[in-house]
């Protein structure tokens, strides 16, 4: 479990129901370092940020920072879907955010740094275009922290 | 340069990011297990080796699932829900159901180092409880107040299941939520308002966000 084809049938055609064609033209950046050296940064649309920050609404194109330094184990979610687990969430971040894995990865000298910032979105209920503003946004910031390399994370 | 995860296969075979790794997870477990370093550690490394690849996109399978819980280990919930009496007011029943899991979060918040993704809501979890206790008596939809309705019902529904899952131990999911949607009187409520939600003619979208579109399947012997 789970495959797509193990999920209960309308569950499984309202997920297929979002297949999209790809996002204007076909974009590929070759990596011209070794990981050993790269900066990476942790994206998100799982909806998280800290209790303090505002919660996302129930559409929400908006992004939210998660300062790489801040506790972790402090971030809630705010995700408009209720068609998936929280529990696993509540027991560990690190199954939507591994971000405690990454600062191992960092330790180990497996790869270079970790950006100073992170960032989650909201995934929900919006067409991909709806992000386009807050995205350009979010990569601008990327550049600006020297970021090598994003790992993408759903929920 | 991005790389990541994929639970939706599907959905990543027609968008074609540059460098996706497919996992067969549930949703809302994209790195697999929890507490799990090691697992975790291996869906990381998957994915962070289609960096490696010269030319894309690139979709990857990642060859492993998520381990079955193992029912004979799996913890009982330990909070029991008796049947309430329907003619006690909603905000009676609510209150009283809250009371009775109060302890169990507790003990589930200390067990997770005082960790808890209740309060996203500006008011307590009484308070909330109450609030939404007087809107199913009143027959009446939080029309005014819909981003406070949004963070009450996830800090009411992350309470419960925090409670439920309050002892050590890998859970069966389909059970807690099955247990969650039709024996507290807070999954009856949560029907309620999705039920008048989905007949409003232009707040229909929000009754979306109130349960899962497979809540009504009772799955549970």
């Amino acid at each position: 479990m789970v495959r797509i084809t193990d999920l209960p049938e309308d569950e499984r055609e309202h997920l297929i129901g979002k297949k999209l064609p790809p996002l204007g033209p076909r974009s590929w950046t070759k990596h011209d370092k070794p990981l050993t050296d790269m900066r990476v940064a942790l994206i998100t649309t799982a909806g998280l940020h800290f209790r303090d920050d505002e919660s996302f609404d129930f559409t929400d194109a908006t992004f939210r920072p998660i300062p790489c330094e801040e506790d972790s184990s402090n971030l809630i979610m705010s995700h408009s879907s209720a068609n998936f687990d929280r529990v696993g969430f509540a027991e560990d971040v690190n199954l939507v955010f591994p971000i405690d894995r990454f600062k191992e990865l960092v330790s180990a000298g497996a790869i270079g740094s970790l950006a100073s910032v992170h960032y989650s979105f909201m995934g929900a209920g919006l067409m991909p275009n709806a992000y386009e503003q807050s995205t350009r946004e979010v990569a601008h910031l990327l550049k600006r922290d020297k970021v090598d390399a994003v790992f993408l994370t759903p929920v | 340069m991005t790389t990541g995860i994929s639970l939706v296969r599907e959905n990543a075979e027609s968008m074609q990011p540059p460098r996706s790794l497919w996992v067969s997870f549930p949703l809302g477990r994209p790195l697999g297990v929890p507490n799990d370093a090691s697992f975790q550690h291996g869906v990381i490394a998957a994915s962070l080796a289609l960096l490696e690849h010269r030319r894309g996109p690139v979709l990857e399978d990642y060859p492993l699932d998520a381990p079955d819980v193992c029912v004979k280990t799996t913890p009982v919930c330990p909070v029991s829900f008796p049947k309430s009496d329907d003619n006690t007011d909603w905000e009676s029943r609510l209150t009283s159901e809250l009371s009775s899991l109060k302890p169990w979060y507790e003990i589930g918040k200390k067990r997770r180092g005082g960790r808890s993704l209740a309060r996203l809501s500006n008011l307590s979890i009484d308070k909330n409880i109450r609030k939404l206790g007087k809107y199913l008596d009143l027959n009446h939809l939080p029309i005014d107040e819909l981003q406070w309705f949004k963070q009450a019902i996830e800090d009411a529904k992350v309470f419960y299941l925090e409670a439920m899952t309050a002892e050590p131990g890998d859970y069966d999911q389909n059970q807690i939520y099955q247990k969650l949607w039709h024996e507290t009187q807070l999954g009856a409520g949560l029907f309620l308002f999705q039920e008048r939600f989905a007949a409003h003619p232009t707040l229909h979208p929000f009754a979306r966000i109130i349960l899962p579109r497979n809540a009504a399947v009772k799955t549970m012997n």
